[in-house]
């Protein structure tokens, strides 16, 4: 028997083995995450939580896929992204076009959220540092009042959600009228702009003077025909059809004082601020002014330009020198000199200039450009403002190094778009067109690069490691300069605007403008295109002036250019651009096989995808869709 | 068995045969020797009481087998002339008694439990007995089908009692009448009947009875006799997956077992393992089946890598079955059970495997002048469609157009160009590249060496193993290859007649090389090379790249850097098992496991070179072009990085059984465990790069700038209290109860624990009186139910497992803040503080049945399985503007109904000498959405709801605009889909007959990429010393979508070459071809079309083995137990319609490496 005891004590034993510590083992703490208790008494969590509110802002507009190619500043070269969706006029609930995540809906809730915990939590944080705690919130309200700003000028007005959702809450939500967000987004901005009073953050976080800029764009949009319903119904029949117009626009208050405000908010900027290069009474030289705008738009971030001009900067996206492996989002170098750059250095041509930008940019004198001029006509590139040069590569232009591969057919290192003679009844295909021996189908299609935002220090090497850090600029001082000239105009003060045009031209190397009237609003606004080119403001503004029909939904203008041997002269071997051996032509075409662009009224907003309005039964699908 | 010499009968001597391979094994078993003598020890010391009185010594020894459980064997003729004997020993050693029986002329020798009489004096026995005239001796050998000596093996003259055991090496020598038949009988082996005819020598080889209802089944945490079984379970031995000369175990799967699909989607070394299901797919999470090994749930690495060698079965738990495996059975479990020693004398065998492998099949590509006649055409398409004939005609003669509105298009190749493509008239300028065939050799070798050595005692028994891999992969000199060296022991020690114990270790160093581009850009540019532009020059130099410095012919080899990825595993267990000396059947099981992975990476980047020829510069000799050789990589500094992770996983479990047949009739299994598992994980990383040289491929040796590391760890844990209830009435009437009560540290703490039952029924029809008096055709017929409910705790969301979803917390992130990498805190997902696991409700009936005297055997199955509280994120109702629909956590919500059956057919006979056995099998498995928290508002008849899981939803192609006249008289509204519809565009259906062609005439079909049928065939023959076997294998019910990179960016598919609208030829069932997808039916939403959905049925001959072994006869002369040389292959052919990729495949791009096809030779030596 006692035998027995010892085998079933020996059993129970072994059952107990297993169990000896009871289930507690199970409780396994995780190994990549801090609970949200923690944080909000810590300051440097409740600092990395806000950290990440930012992230929503993703690469800025170094996207492969700008928005300029939405508008007529470019046009994107490869198929199959779904932009002509949207140029086309196709664009539906059920057939989205390409939509960036720095806007697209959901994403931009999902930011919103972050903020939201943010908003709620830091008051009630319980770190000993009031200063951050302040700042923080600053920021938050910053940063919610960002995205709110970006949901806004795409789909008009939204859903103002200030609470951080739980599981199984009501979720359903109608849209806030229009005047209800830009209400709510100032009060943001001034909680932020009277938290951050004093707080003098690294670059790439919010600070005053941010909040204040971006107060004079919302209300600058506010102000804008697009969102005063009685002149945007006169204008589209789809809005004027729209029974709910209030989610676009103000149907009472006057226009005037929202131009008022616009101009308020602006000028509240210029004078907390000062921009860069804004102080000149003439115009510099033609050389200065390349090289303040290249360093206008390197931000600071390129060896070779004048970093000073990051003071230009209000709100920017960094980017770390110290990146780590490459491609690694979010910290990987910005790929934006290989998404846009010539084949002909390995680069894949992106969002190209159509040639309907390069004719905006004004002739030296100030005249405009003009293809009836003959001497226009028969050398288009020469004596252009200044920008042309600083934001556009065209065929002729001087450039980086050519990669090693390449130079044995550019050993200058000049842009080829052109189709050239090659003395024998041939014709050589300049090395950065669709017919290149170089990764043609990586060639543009407008016969044009950008240049704009391209690092041109020849040791930033694109599609070879070298990334460039070259900040992009949600704000600018210049923008609110060009805001507070806009208000300005509208309100009739003709002078001041003229006197702030004025600088932001003298930098840029230009002369002085001197009109008024409509025409003094028409060099406004192709000032404002020229000089905020490529930086996301052109979808917008062509939108809310609505004048988008006869500027987005005009067919994409490029270029054609052959060179012919002068009489008795024999070619260069290798090609280069020399005008003293080629006579070159400059035929300006229409591209209409790729991207067949159109400007359909219910454009004015982007329709809510068909899913969403499914998933929320209170929701207001935009007019037209 | 009891043997009994014929009381007349007189013998010749059994004469040893000293042979240089005995003295082998001698030599090699010396190391065994201190076992085998402390164990016999052990017998001869057993105590024994025993009173007997004149009886024969025949009769003694019988009684002492009984007490002192020992076998006695000798040859019958050796106890004749012993005198009648008395004894009364009390608790007297063994040993004594023998010595004071057998003090002359007979010693004994103790081998297990066996104990050998033999003469000592040969010559002695010799002289005293001679034949007499009736009897003769027949002596032999008796093999297995491996021809592997069989011990033990009963030889009797048939209808006598007079018989033989076979001794150790299978030999066995009787004296029987001249008419005599012998009848060969042993467990698990087909009993066979032989005539003598006068033959003096038999040398007889016993098949294994496969389909013996004698042999037992691996189930969960048991074992049962195969009549007993009520599950469906399906098994496979190791000796059938040998058959397949792959390098993945998981790869000789597929056609073996009905329903049980395994997909092979990618043939690359190292990354070549097929994806297992069990009866298809079941939920809208993760459908991998649980995989056990040796007792031992989740271990680390799988089964794939196990040596084939090592294997000794392998069980699938298809139904209700596993639910003893609780939270973590309800997509199945596979049981793998490895090889162990058996008693007797060490046996050395040696398996040697050379293969060659290709890829089943490469795409065809369009050639240089078909390229070039494709890329013509798209110029002519920005012209008016009435242009377009006389363009094309323009075009090809000229190679220029000038269109009526002044527009001149230009050829991309002129017609001189297209020419030389042609006629291959100059290779410089006009290549007419082949790219795979340039970057591939014709066949790539692989290796598998295996030495084995087992055997052992009935007190200790041994298996090692050490096994070596070689693949090679198919590039000319590949970067990537796959080594493996594997090594195991299998112990079993029996320490007592109540203590058993048994040891397990496996050692594994995998070690996959590559080169530092992954196969994904290496086959991105095989498909993408443009036939016009070369690979390699014609003097051998690489040509440029496509992009990126990506040329195949560079980048598959060491000349970027590597990238070796070598992972050791050390998986131990270890057993002791205790029986209960006082209460018959009583065990306890005690199990623990530790297994140890560290997988290590060493990935060094270095520049590379390539060379351009801009196509005007020569050397001096103006005939030799000029090469510049430029830095092509996308980096110009070498880089290195490094990374280690360390996995412990640790596993306890006891288990008490009571195991007892009551009055020949009541046989209960009663089992209850308990097991506790702590799986642990950490993960480190480094980088550097800026190395001034790419001399030293060390971390020190980096620059000081942009370094990077990076880490992470895990915990993880399972609790599960088990066990099983199995009665069973005379073997007629089965019923089992199983259980799991599981814990998973998955979920929250309120509801982390489940219970899982499981009720299991079998009839044995056949056992019936009724059933046999009245149905002879039929042997055995077995009905059999389950019902069970199993759990799935293995949260999956977008390939994530989602982890502490209980919990509000924070993950860690980084991103820019002041030009410095800042941590970023972000919520990752909303908590959810109620979930548990997935609950699957299986049902399945089946039979199972034999006739036709065992020649037919078959079983048929049927399921029904609804998965519900499937843990699923309410994306489909949750607005984004909630914030979050991108962090909702897992609920208990999805609902999935899967139904199908599966069969079995098997067909053995012999005809003349020829042995056939035959088999089809096949599994169908089709799930219903039933449940997935869909996005309201689309039509009825794009719901997902209520069709397969995955099912694809597509515009229904309609053929193509003949002509620009069809468009004309088009009256369905395209404008959704394209401004501007011109000849050989696609047409689609308008589904809803609304006129408009628009997202709402996209239909949900009820097809996916996974087929819903799978099949096998089999065949087998042998004649004499030859076997062949055969396995067809197939799969149907899947749909490819497909689209190749080509245009001006890549090259054509000849099958979408031969397939086009063209100008010369318009077709209406054909598009035209699009560059990169500029067509709005080959890019964007419109692209989603059935055009582009590819069936994949396939049929192929998957395996083919042809053996031979060498007579015994032969193999005796070369004192070798037994050679088998055999060839086999793998994929050998298959028929499909698809033909372009394996239809395999779940690439709709091409853009992966193939499957392979492996034609092997081998050998198996035997001592």
């Amino acid at each position: 028997m006692t035998k027995i005891k010892i085998f079933i004590s020996l059993a129970l034993v072994a059952i107990l083995i297993p169990t000896s510590c009871n289930d507690d083992f199970l409780n396994t703490k995780p190994q990549d995450r801090i609970s949200s208790d923690i944080t909000w008494s810590d300051g440097a969590l409740s600092q990395a939580f806000v950290f990440n509110v930012y992230s929503y802002l993703g690469y800025g507009g170094f996207e492969e896929q700008m928005l300029a190619a939405y508008t007529d500043e470019a046009m994107f070269t490869h198929a199959g992204r779904n932009i002509n969706t949207l140029t086309e006029g196709s664009e539906s609930p059920s057939n989205i076009a390409w939509t960036s995540a720095t806007y697209e809906w959901g994403n931009m809730y999902l930011a919103i959220r972050q903020a939201n915990i943010a908003i709620e939590n830091l008051p009630d944080a319980t770190f000993e540092n009031e200063p951050l705690k302040e700042q923080l919130l600053g920021e938050a309200h910053f940063m919610r009042a960002y995205y709110y700003h970006q949901l806004l000028r795409f789909y008009g007005g939204v859903p103002l959600i200030d609470k951080a959702y739980g599981l199984d809450d009501d979720y359903s939500v109608a849209r806030n009228s229009f005047e209800d967000c830009v209400n709510f987004i100032i009060a943001d901005l001034d909680n932020a702009a009277d938290l951050l009073e004093g707080k003098n953050p690294e670059r790439g976080r919010a600070n005053r003077l941010a909040a204040l800029a971006l107060k004079s764009r919302v209300l600058l949009y506010a102000a804008s025909d697009l969102h005063d319903i009685s002149t945007a119904s006169a204008n589209s029949t789809v809005i004027a059809d729209f029974a709910n117009k209030e989610l676009l626009g103000y149907s009472s208050g006057s226009q005037t004082s929202r131009w008022e405000a616009a101009k308020t908010a602006a000028k509240a900027v210029l004078d907390a601020g000062t921009g860069y290069k804004l102080n000149l009474s003439a115009p510099v030289t033609s050389d200065e002014g390349r090289s303040n705008y290249v360093a206008l738009s390197m931000g600071g971030g390129s060896a070779a330009a004048d970093a000073s001009a990051n003071v230009e900067l209000l709100f920017e996206r960094t980017h770390t020198p110290l990146y780590t492996v490459e491609n690694n989002w979010p910290l990987g170098g910005i790929h934006f000199g290989i998404n846009n750059g010539p084949n002909g250095y390995h680069n894949w041509a992106g969002n190209t200039p159509v040639q309907q930008l390069v004719d905006d940019y004004e002739m030296m004198d100030g005249s405009k450009f003009d293809w009836n001029n003959p001497a226009h006509s028969a050398d288009p590139y020469s004596n252009r403002d200044p920008r042309f040069y600083a934001s556009i590569l065209y065929d002729g232009a001087t450039w980086k190094p050519r990669p090693s591969d390449v130079a044995q057919l550019d050993p200058v290192n000049q842009i080829q778009t052109g189709y050239y003679d090659n003395g024998s009844g041939g014709i050589i295909n300049g090395v950065d067109t669709r017919q290149s021996a170089v990764e043609n189908w990586n060639g543009s299609r407008t016969h044009y690069y950008v240049r704009k935002f391209i690092d041109p220090d020849p040791a930033v090497v694109e599609n070879q490691s070298g990334y460039q850090v070259v900040p992009w600029p949600f704000l600018r001082y210049t923008e609110a300069v060009l805001n507070y000239a806009e208000a300005c105009i509208e309100l009739g003060e003709e002078d001041e605007a003229r006197t702030w045009l004025n600088k932001i031209r003298f930098r840029s190397g230009m002369p002085a403008i001197a009109e008024s009237g409509v025409a003094l609003r028409d060099r406004y606004r192709n000032e404002r295109r020229i000089e905020l080119a490529y930086e996301e403001h052109r979808y917008h503004d062509a939108r809310r002036w609505m004048i988008a029909a006869a500027t987005l939904g005009r067919p994409i203008g490029e270029i054609h250019i052959e060179a012919t041997l002068k009489a008795g002269q024999s070619p260069r071997v290798p090609y280069r651009h020399d005008k003293t051996v080629y006579d070159y032509t400059y035929v300006p075409q229409v591209n209409t096989d790729n991207e067949s662009r159109t400007w359909v009224d219910k454009m004015y907003y982007r329709p809510i995808s068909r899913n969403e309005v499914s998933r929320n039964d209170k929701l207001i699908q935009n007019p037209g869709y | 068995m009891k043997i009994n010499p014929k009381p007349n009968s007189k013998s010749l001597l059994f004469i040893m045969k000293v042979t240089l391979l005995n003295v082998l094994i001698i030599s090699l078993t010396f190391v065994f020797a201190h076992a085998v003598h402390t164990n016999g020890q052990g017998v001869l010391d057993r105590k024994v009481s025993l009173k007997v009185e004149n009886v024969k010594v025949k009769e003694l020894l019988n009684e002492l087998e009984g007490k002192a459980k020992v076998n006695f064997t000798y040859r019958p003729e050796l106890l004749k002339n012993l005198k009648r004997i008395s004894l009364d020993a009390v608790a007297a050693p063994l040993g004594d008694i023998l010595a004071q029986l057998f003090y002359e002329n007979i010693s004994y020798e103790v081998i297990g439990k066996q104990i050998v009489l033999k003469s000592t004096n040969d010559e002695k026995i010799k002289e005293v007995f001679t034949p007499i005239d009736f009897a003769i001796q027949v002596s032999g050998k008796v093999v297995d089908e491996a021809g592997l000596p069989l011990p033990g093996v009963n030889v009797i003259e048939k209808g006598t009692t007079n018989g033989v055991a076979t001794d150790a090496d299978g030999k066995f020598s009787l004296t029987v009448n001249e008419e005599a038949v012998l009848v060969f009988s042993f467990i698990g082996f087909v009993t066979q009947e032989v005539p003598v005819n006068n033959r003096t020598v038999l040398d007889v080889r016993l098949q294994s009875d496969v389909t013996s209802l004698q042999e037992v089944i691996v189930v969960g945490y048991g074992e049962q006799k195969k009549v007993t079984v009520t599950g469906s379970v399906v098994a496979v031995s190791g000796t059938e997956l040998q058959k397949s000369p792959v390098i993945d175990l998981s790869n000789s799967l597929a056609g073996r077992l009905p329903g049980v699909t395994a997909i092979q989607a990618s043939g690359e070394p190292g990354y070549d393992a097929s994806t297992i299901r069990i009866r298809g797919i079941n939920t809208l999470g993760n459908s991998n089946a649980l995989i056990v090994i040796d007792g031992i749930p989740d271990r680390d690495g799988g089964f794939g890598r196990l040596a084939p060698q090592d294997i000794e079965s392998m069980s699938v738990l298809k139904d209700a079955s596993a639910a003893i495996y609780g939270a973590r059975a309800a997509n199945g479990v596979i049981l793998i059970t490895t090889k162990r020693g058996k008693s007797g004398t060490p046996k050395i065998s040696y398996d040697y495997n050379q293969g060659w492998a290709q890829p089943t099949r490469i795409p065809d590509m369009s050639n240089a002048s078909e390229y070039a006649a494709i890329m013509n055409e798209f110029p002519v398409y920005t012209l008016p469609a009435n242009e377009w004939a006389a363009a094309w005609e323009g075009i090809q003669a000229d190679g220029t157009y000038t269109a009526s509105n002044g527009q001149t298009i230009n050829a991309i190749f002129s017609p001189e160009d297209v020419q030389k493509y042609k006629d291959h008239s100059n290779p410089w300028t006009h290549p007419d590249e082949d790219w795979f065939n340039t970057a591939f050799k014709n066949w790539s070798p692989q290796s598998r060496h295996n030495l084995q050595l087992s055997g052992g005692t009935e007190q200790v028994k041994y298996l090692a193993s050490l096994g070596y891999l070689f693949q090679d992969a198919y590039y000319k000199n590949s970067a990537t290859y796959y080594k493996q060296y594997n090594f195991r022991i299998n112990l079993d020690a029996k320490v007592n007649k109540y203590i058993n114990t048994s040891l397990g270790i496996m050692a594994r160093e995998e070690v996959r090389n590559f080169p530092t581009v992954g196969a994904g850009a290496i086959f991105r540019m095989l498909m993408r090379g443009r036939p016009t532009e070369p690979e390699v020059w014609p003097n051998g130099l690489p040509g440029p790249d496509i992009e990126n410095g990506e040329n195949p012919i560079v980048i598959t080899t060491n000349q970027t850097g590597y990238h070796r990825n070598p992972t050791d595993y050390l998986q131990t267990n270890g057993k002791l098992e205790i029986t209960n000396p006082w209460i018959d059947g009583l065990k306890l099981t005690m199990l623990g496991a530790i297994d140890k992975t560290i997988n290590r990476t060493k990935r060094w980047e270095t520049p590379w070179y390539l060379y351009t020829w801009d196509k005007a510069s020569y050397e001096p000799d103006g005939v030799t072009p000029t090469l510049q050789r430029s830095l092509r990589s996308t980096f110009s500094d070498p880089r290195l990085t490094q990374s280690e992770s360390n996995v412990l996983n640790t596993n306890l479990t006891a288990m008490l059984s009571y195991d007892r047949t009551f009055a020949n009739e009541h046989t209960i299994n009663i089992m209850a465990g308990i097991t506790r598992e702590e799986f642990e994980g950490e993960y480190f990383q480094a980088y550097r790069r800026n190395f001034i040289s790419p001399a030293i491929d060390q971390l020190f040796a980096g620059g000081s700038l942009q370094m990077n590391t990076d880490g992470s760890g895990y915990k993880r844990a399972r609790l599960g209290n088990y066990g099983r209830v199995a009665y069973n009435f005379k073997e007629t009437y089965l019923a089992e109860f199983i259980w799991r009560y599981d814990g998973s540290y998955i979920f929250p703490e309120s509801g982390r624990f489940g219970f899982f039952p499981g009720i299991l029924l079998g009839y044995n029809i056949s056992n019936e009186s009724f059933f046999r008096n009245n149905v002879t055709f039929i042997d055995f017929l077995k009905i059999r139910a389950s019902y069970g409910q199993m759990g799935n705790d293995q949260v999956f969301f977008r390939g994530g497992l989602q982890e502490y979803a209980f919990l509000s917390a924070y993950g860690f992130g980084q991103y820019p803040i002041g030009g410095q990498v800042a941590t970023t805190l972000r919520e990752t997902r909303v908590a959810n503080p109620d979930f548990t696991w997935e609950t699957a409700n299986n049902m399945n009936v089946g039979i199972d049945a034999t006739g036709l005297g065992g020649k037919i055997d078959l079983s048929f199955d049927y399921f029904y399985n609804k998965r519900t509280d499937i843990l699923i994120q309410k994306t489909g109702s949750t607005p984004s503007s909630s914030g979050i629909s991108s962090l909702l956590p897992p609920v208990n919500a999805g609902k999935v109904d899967n139904k199908g059956f599966e069969f079995k057919v098997g067909y053995n006979t012999e005809i003349s000498g020829l042995k056939i056995s035959a088999g089809v099998n096949g599994g169908y498995a089709q799930n219903k959405v039933i449940f997935m928290d869909e996005i309201p508002g689309a039509p009825e008849y794009q719901r997902e709801e209520g069709k397969p899981y995955g099912a694809y939803l597509a515009y229904q192609s309609d053929g193509a605009f003949l002509s620009q006249e069809e468009i004309a008289s088009n009256t369905i509204d395209y404008s959704a889909v394209t401004s501007n519809l011109r000849p050989g565009d696609m047409k689609f259906k308008d589904l809803n007959d609304d006129g408009v062609i628009d997202a709402d005439d996209q239909l949900r079909m009820d097809k996916t990429i996974t087929p819903n049928f799978t099949y096998g065939i089999t065949m087998n023959l042998q004649y004499r010393n030859f076997d062949l076997s055969v396995l067809f294998q197939g799969a149907s019910g899947g749909l490819l979508r497909f689209g190749t990179e080509s245009g001006d960016i890549g090259n054509y598919l000849k099958y979408s070459y031969d397939h086009r609208w063209t100008i010369d030829n318009p077709s209406s069932t054909y598009p035209r071809l699009a560059t990169r997808g500029d067509t709005y039916y080959t890019g964007g939403n419109y692209g989603n079309n059935t055009f582009n959905l590819f069936n994949t049925n396939y049929l192929r001959l998957k395996n083919v083995e042809l053996g031979y072994n060498l007579p015994s006869t032969l193999t005796e002369k070369v004192s070798i137990g037994a050679l088998r040389v055999y060839v086999n292959a793998l994929n050998l052919v298959t028929w499909d319609k698809f033909k372009i990729w394996d239809p395999e495949s779940v690439s709709g791009s091409g853009q992966y490496y193939p499957q392979a096809r492996v034609i092997n030779t081998g050998v198996r030596l035997t001592f």
